[in-house]
């Protein structure tokens, strides 16, 4: 039998055991993250922070958590970083299958419901937090998944460790029918709000606007604080410090046979 | 003599009158970098001032030194309210000194008070990772670096706290000297001018602000001479 | 008796019945166990290993040392780590408790250098009262019966005595546990295995104090080679009839190129994958 598709349980009581008798497993990158979504007047602006850490230090300063999903959708992610890439680049990958099938626009409860029931069928185990947002043709849609499968649709929404911080944002300052420059400017706010006062939130803040007309995604909207300081005495390492102590060169030829053949045809 | 030795029994009877729940801690982390770096004749001491919990920031502005006189400084990172006992005790450990003593502690002589004061909390640790620093007797810089528990070395440079791991490779990098330890004696204090040490420890911190989430804001930097203490600062990123 | 008033290490002279367990009548220790102050927790015992995941005190460790015809021999390490973070290269590892007397630091560093402090304090009191420098016999006792005093209470501690009195060289070795043991010859810590493989090897009774010496580094390097919590410099002492002398403080990284000049030809450089 063809080997199916999924995740592969294998180890997984083995892992249990180990880490009962006191075995730590290995980290994962989470985006201890802020993530937000508003829908004004035409559309929907969705917004991310940009820094994704392992443990207590900074894994990537400037890392994309607007993920697409579809032409007209795209979606924000929230919790271990791989399960988030994963999770949106699978049903984004089913979407286009179905464009093509049913050459229609892809609807935003279709991404939604394929999300909720991959993330449902995993319990809670593939943890990916998340905040969708696009237009079809029954005008802009905003929600959010959560780890469990579980989903809100709602005008505003945040998620991720810096959700609080944006969401007092968004009650103080949301508005029915914003102009496209308001919901940028809330939206933003939320974000920085979370950037600064959240330790797992930090460096930019990315946007992405969906509406009718089309998709502006804008990355690093805000580039938040350069450099505070600027050495007076960089370390300069002149060349030479580093003694060559011994130089070889490998004929990689010698080591490596290539074999002539006919090329490998893909399945189709 | 038929109570010989039963120094188990002492213990159940301290914690008789307590109930917790089980997965209660006494500690908590708030984070934070503290550096120091001894030179000829200066000493410059550094703490970032963000204070910190999990993933909030409780303050940006919590000076983590404690200047006891203008020859002798004590920075600490770890917890909070840890670091404050520790301070206030050793601040009036240094009144009742000057009391009986007519002259203010030395830096050698706090070192040692400091250790005394971690180890006697052997059993219940003060969650502070301290660093002791000033001029010595001769007036050279002088560091001290810690454990919890009181431990304690003198050195050329130290750096201690939730940073500790980025900025002490770069110090070593560019201050390491030979050994203390080593057969002929040779020198061993860094003999970089005054300028380029407060130089290279705000490069460490800017670069430590920008992966370590617990150091940010601003730090507070001494620069301790046998003029006195000056002050500098230098401001990190807030994110 | 006479005493001299130590407070830190006394306990506050308040409580009458501060001494429950008669250790100061016992003389032990000079440190009764109420002087430090217990964490008011019902099972002191996960407690304290709570405690030491939270503080990482240093740790890490090869010491030796032996006796042979020229005296005693005592090297040691100087790298203490705190889990895979090396936390200091330049530890000071032989405690010089008095021209005479000489004890090796391995497990908790901060054990170690309090109560070999302490017991310095003790030996110096033991001269002006008895007009006589202490055997290293009765040193390595003292110290013993204090760490027996503290038994189970998480103090961690492998320590060496040595040094020279009337009865000529002496070497005990002291633990945590409260274990006393009079030898010729003995490695402590984390290296200690790799040392002795090279001790056991090198020892003969009538070694000159030159091949001595450099049995005692080379035994202390090869530790460090093997042993990643261990390195730093390598520290030998040599005690005889006028006290100790330290004799060697060597880098362990440039001792390695001494005893390998060409590094091609170390046996731990493995065949170039490459090469045809």
């Amino acid at each position: 039998m063809a080997q199916a598709g999924g995740f592969s349980f294998d180890l997984c009581k083995r892992n249990e055991f180990l880490e009962a008798r006191g075995m730590k497993g290995p980290g994962f990158t989470k985006t201890g993250t802020t993530i937000a979504g508003v829908i004004f007047k035409d559309g929907v602006v969705l917004g991310a922070d940009t820094r994704s850490t392992a443990g207590t230090t900074v894994a990537d300063k400037n890392c994309e958590k607007i993920h697409y999903i579809a032409p007209n959708i795209y979606c924000c992610g929230a919790g271990t970083a791989a399960d988030t890439e994963n999770v949106t680049g699978m049903v984004a990958s089913q979407l286009e299958l179905h464009r093509y099938a049913t050459g229609t626009q892809s609807r935003v409860i279709t991404a939604m419901t394929l999300l909720k029931s991959h993330l449902f069928r995993y319990q809670g185990h593939v943890s990916a937090a998340l905040v969708l947002g696009g237009v079809d043709f029954r005008g802009p849609h905003l929600f959010t998944v959560y780890p469990h499968g579980s989903t809100d649709s709602l005008p505003f929404c945040t998620m991720g460790s810096g959700s609080l911080n944006a969401m007092a944002v968004f009650e103080a300052g949301y508005k029915d029918d914003m102009s496209k420059e308001e919901a940028m400017e809330l939206v933003a706010r939320a974000i920085r709000s979370g950037v600064m006062n959240d330790l797992g939130s930090g460096s930019n803040v990315d946007l992405c606007i969906i509406s009718k007309e089309g998709v502006e995604y804008k990355r690093n909207h805000e580039y938040l604080q350069g450099k505070t300081y600027e050495r007076q005495f960089p370390q300069r390492f002149a060349a030479g410090s580093v003694p060559v102590v011994r130089e070889r060169v490998y004929d990689i030829r010698k080591a490596v046979t290539v074999v002539e053949g006919e090329p490998m045809e893909m399945e189709s | 003599m038929a109570t010989a030795l039963p120094v188990r029994a002492q213990v159940p009877a301290a914690g008789q009158a307590t109930k917790q729940h089980a997965s209660w801690s006494p500690y908590d982390d708030n984070g934070g970098t503290v550096v120091a770096v001894a030179g000829d004749d200066y000493c410059i001491v550094a703490a970032s001032t963000r204070m910190s919990t999990g993933y909030s920031i409780l303050t940006r502005n919590k000076s983590k030194i404690l200047r006891l006189n203008p020859k002798c400084v004590v920075a600490s990172a770890g917890m909070q309210a840890d670091m404050e006992t520790l301070h206030k005790m050793l601040h009036s450990r240094h009144v009742t000194y000057q009391f009986n003593h007519r002259r203010p502690m030395s830096c050698p002589a706090t070192a040692q008070l400091l250790s005394n004061t971690l180890y006697y909390k052997r059993f219940f640790p003060y969650y502070t990772f301290n660093l002791c620093a000033g001029l010595d007797d001769e007036g050279r810089g002088a560091v001290y670096t810690y454990d919890a528990i009181g431990s304690y070395e003198r050195v050329g440079y130290g750096c201690q706290g939730s940073g500790k791991e980025l900025i002490q490779p770069v110090l070593d990098n560019q201050l390491k000297a030979a050994s203390p330890l080593v057969l002929p004696q040779q020198q061993w204090l860094s003999s970089l001018p005054l300028e380029q040490a407060v130089d290279l420890v705000k490069g460490a911190f800017v670069s430590a602000g920008e992966r370590d989430i617990y150091t940010g804001d601003d730090v507070e930097i001494l620069i301790i001479t046998k003029d006195g203490i000056r002050t500098d600062s230098l401001q990190l990123k807030r994110d | 008796m006479m005493r001299i008033s130590c407070p830190l290490i006394d306990g506050p002279a308040t409580s009458a019945a501060q001494d429950a367990c008669g250790l100061r009548e016992l003389g032990v220790g000079g440190a009764p166990v109420d002087s430090f102050p217990l964490p008011a927790v019902q099972d002191i015992d996960s407690f304290e290993r709570e405690v030491v995941e939270y503080v990482k005190p240093n740790h890490g460790t090869t010491t030796l040392g032996f006796i042979f015809q020229g005296g005693v021999i005592i090297a040691v390490d100087s790298r203490a780590s705190q889990g895979s973070y090396i936390s200091s290269q330049t530890v000071k590892k032989v405690i010089e408790i008095n021209p005479y007397l000489l004890g090796t630091m391995a497990g908790g560093a901060a054990d170690c250098q309090f109560w070999e402090r302490n017991l310095g304090r003790q030996c110096r009191l033991y001269e002006l009262a008895n007009g006589k420098r202490i055997t290293v016999r009765g040193a390595s006792k003292l110290l013993a019966n204090t760490m027996f005093s503290y038994r189970g209470m998480g103090l961690s501690m492998g320590t060496m005595v040595a040094g020279w009195d009337e009865a000529g060289p002496g070497l005990y070795y002291v633990d945590s546990d409260g274990q006393r043991t009079k030898g010729k010859l003995f490695s402590v810590g984390s290296g200690s295995l790799y040392a002795y493989g090279v001790l056991d090897e090198g020892y003969r009774w009538d070694l000159s104090v030159e091949e001595a010496v450099e049995l005692g580094l080379r035994s202390i390097y090869h530790a460090t080679f093997r042993d990643a919590a261990s390195g730093g410099t390598v520290s030998v002492y040599h005690v005889t009839q006028e006290g100790w002398t330290k004799v060697r403080g060597e880098d362990v990284g440039e001792l390695h190129f001494r005893f390998y000049p060409d590094p091609a030809k170390h046996p731990c450089n493995s065949v170039d994958p490459l090469a045809v």
